[in-house]
């Protein structure tokens, strides 16, 4: 008697990775022989009348019959797997048993064809996603962006703004931070269903530049706020990069950008690989272009957000065109947004389409402001 | 075949006794040190495109060290590339088990080596990737982890929970569920973390002390970022 054990027994007295064992199916049910460790003559055998089975699908792929019966020194599981035995037990099975047999055996039907439905859903999505973002399909782009939820989007965001903040003198309070939270809240008063609450930090540094970082976090660096001669120019730029977060840009981007490789990573469930890709995404946000289209959309938005603020639109184009003109210091801001004649000719048109209405002014005075941050005054013409 | 575990704890090396004709499958770079009489092969388990797919999808290495005692008996010294346990397992034939792509260092000749793949939730949010390993035959089976490696022993219908990433193998009789250990799927996207299996008896869970994605990012944040 050396056959090899076809099937696994579970029960107090055995393994917890059960007891290999022998099985042989009968006519009037199932005869078990426990080889036991020690190849010593102890073996243990066991007959149970089909009568007293239950039976089930189980195991990790559900291929496995599970029979289970209360033996004489307690509760017995049998896990079988060999499909001979398998076929046996059914053949010589009673009706009581068919029926759970064939459940059983639905079951693992049901499994594998659910897998293979899911499979091949989720191949097609794959390939479907992947056809998209290889030929840029901006649809594409904003569909995932859409599913992308915003408490994601803060994540990301917090940390490049954390980590960005880090390295910079910060501005806590004084008459410039006071004008900056005036007008920003002037202007995310005036969004409709604003999801986000925006954070906003001025930075002590000449650089003309002010960005914000996908979530709602906004910078703005003392350098631009002494180059505006009004407080509208500072929220002409204010708008536009607030519409830059509630158009979801800086989403936009990264999915492009990262779109094939994420999506891969994320869907083979890597988490190196997505952990990496988190990691690199805190760095591009910093160096983060937009396109021409989203800038397009950026100015005209934040000048309908300039308008239902109250607040002169024309800042936004007075203050880029003087700033092109003047090649003095270091304008990041226009770095990355050249002001070109046809984005100008475009807002001028915008705001002559607009009707007019009498702006509200701002509780502070722009020029204590800008003498609070060492502007000499009378440099402007 | 014969093995011994040699300095057990953290930095093991498991020694294998080899009698003429007998050979081992070891994870490639797992070989330490040998007897003349040893021949080192290396061979792609499951032919080309297997090996392939096991190397895109698992991660695994593509090739798979088979050491081979042709010319007499002799030994093998095995070490696997992370501080760890070695546990060994003996396969009966009937008892099979499935590996997280890290945790399989050697196997005997008749222990049988296949990429499976697993249900779509168990793969997307396992974190082991959509391949396992599933070992199943006869013979001696030697598992790495990082860190200790535990073992539960789970009762027919007993239920355990497990941080994913500390698992290292199980049994297949047992099944499992993956399931969000916190509230909100942001925090578990975020951190490749706070995903957990619920599994169920009968049969064996091995899990690792430490998680080597954590220490991972652990050790990261020392390693100065290049501009
Ligand atoms: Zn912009």
């Amino acid at each position: 008697m050396t056959s090899p054990p076809n099937a696994l027994c579970f029960g107090d007295e055995f393994p917890a990775n059960g007891a290999p064992c022998l099985v042989h199916v009968e006519a009037h049910g199932l005869t078990m022989i426990v080889l036991s460790d020690q190849d010593a003559g102890e073996r243990r055998s066991e007959s149970v009348p089909f009568s007293e089975l239950t039976v089930s699908a189980g195991g990790l792929d559900h291929d496995q019959l599970v029979a289970t019966w209360k033996g004489a020194t307690g509760e017995r599981t049998l896990y079988l797997k060999n499909p001979h035995v398998i076929r046996a037990f059914r053949q010589a099975a009673p009706d009581h048993l068919t029926i759970s047999l064939e459940r059983a055996a639905e079951q693992v039907r049901q499994v594998r064809q659910r897998h293979r439905i899911v499979w091949s859903i989720v191949g097609g999505m794959l390939l479907i996603v992947v056809l998209g973002l290889w030929f840029g399909s901006d649809l594409l782009v904003e569909l995932a962006v859409d599913r992308i939820p915003i408490e994601w989007e803060q994540k990301l965001g917090e940390s490049a703004y954390h980590d960005f903040l880090a390295r910079q003198e910060i501005m806590n309070e004084g008459l410039a931070v006071a004008a900056v939270k005036e007008m920003t809240h002037r202007l995310t008063a005036a969004i409709p269903e604003n999801p986000y609450t925006f954070e906003i930090t001025v930075v002590k540094s000449d650089v003309v530049n002010a960005f914000a970082l996908p979530g709602g976090y906004i910078v703005v660096f003392t350098g631009l706020m002494k180059k505006a001669e009004s407080p509208e120019e500072v929220s002409g730029v204010l708008a536009h990069e607030l519409n830059h977060v509630l158009q979801r840009h800086g989403l936009e981007r990264i999915v492009k950008q990262l779109g094939f490789t994420a999506v891969v990573s994320i869907v083979l469930g890597n988490q190196q690989g997505l952990g990496g890709v988190m990691k690199q995404l805190g760095v591009e946000l910093m160096t983060l272009k937009f396109g021409r289209a989203q800038e397009t959309e950026a100015d005209l938005t934040g000048l309908q957000l300039l308008y239902r603020a109250k607040i002169n639109p024309n800042g936004m184009i007075t203050f880029f065109q003087r700033l092109a003109k003047k090649d003095e210091g270091r304008v990041e801001w226009l770095s990355t947004h050249p002001m070109s004649s046809s984005r100008a000719d475009r807002l001028e048109a915008e705001i002559a389409g607009m009707p007019k209405q009498p702006p509200e002014p701002f509780t502070f005075d722009w020029t204590k402001v800008r003498a609070s941050l060492g502007a000499h005054s009378g440099g402007s013409p | 075949m014969k093995s011994e575990v040699l300095y057990p704890g953290a930095f093991p090396m498991v020694r294998v006794e080899l009698a003429e004709g007998e050979h081992i499958k070891a994870e490639s770079g797992a070989m330490v040190a040998c007897s003349p009489t040893i021949d080192i092969e290396s061979k792609m388990e499951g032919g080309f495109l297997g090996a392939l797919s096991r190397k895109f999808l698992t991660g695994e290495k593509f090739f798979f060290q088979t050491l081979r005692a042709s010319r007499g008996a002799g030994e093998v010294l095995l070490a696997p590339t992370v501080p760890g346990e070695i546990v060994v397992l003996e396969l009966d034939g009937v008892n099979e088990y499935m590996v997280q792509k890290d945790g399989f260092l050697a196997g005997a000749d008749g222990v049988t080596i296949n990429s499976q793949m697993q249900s779509m939730s168990r793969g997307l949010l396992g974190g082991e990737g959509f391949f396992i390993l599933k070992m199943s035959g006869k013979g001696m089976l030697l598992l790495n982890s990082f860190g200790a490696v535990h073992k539960i022993e789970l009762k027919p219908g007993q239920e355990y929970i497990v941080d994913n990433s500390h698992l290292v193998a199980w049994s297949t009789t047992t099944t499992y569920n993956i399931e969000k250990a916190t509230s909100g799927w942001v925090a578990s996207f975020t951190s490749g973390e706070g995903f957990v299996c619920r599994f169920r008896g009968p049969g064996l869970v091995f899990i690792q002390s430490r998680n080597p994605g954590g220490f991972g990012a652990w050790v990261r944040q020392f390693i100065p970022v290049a501009e």
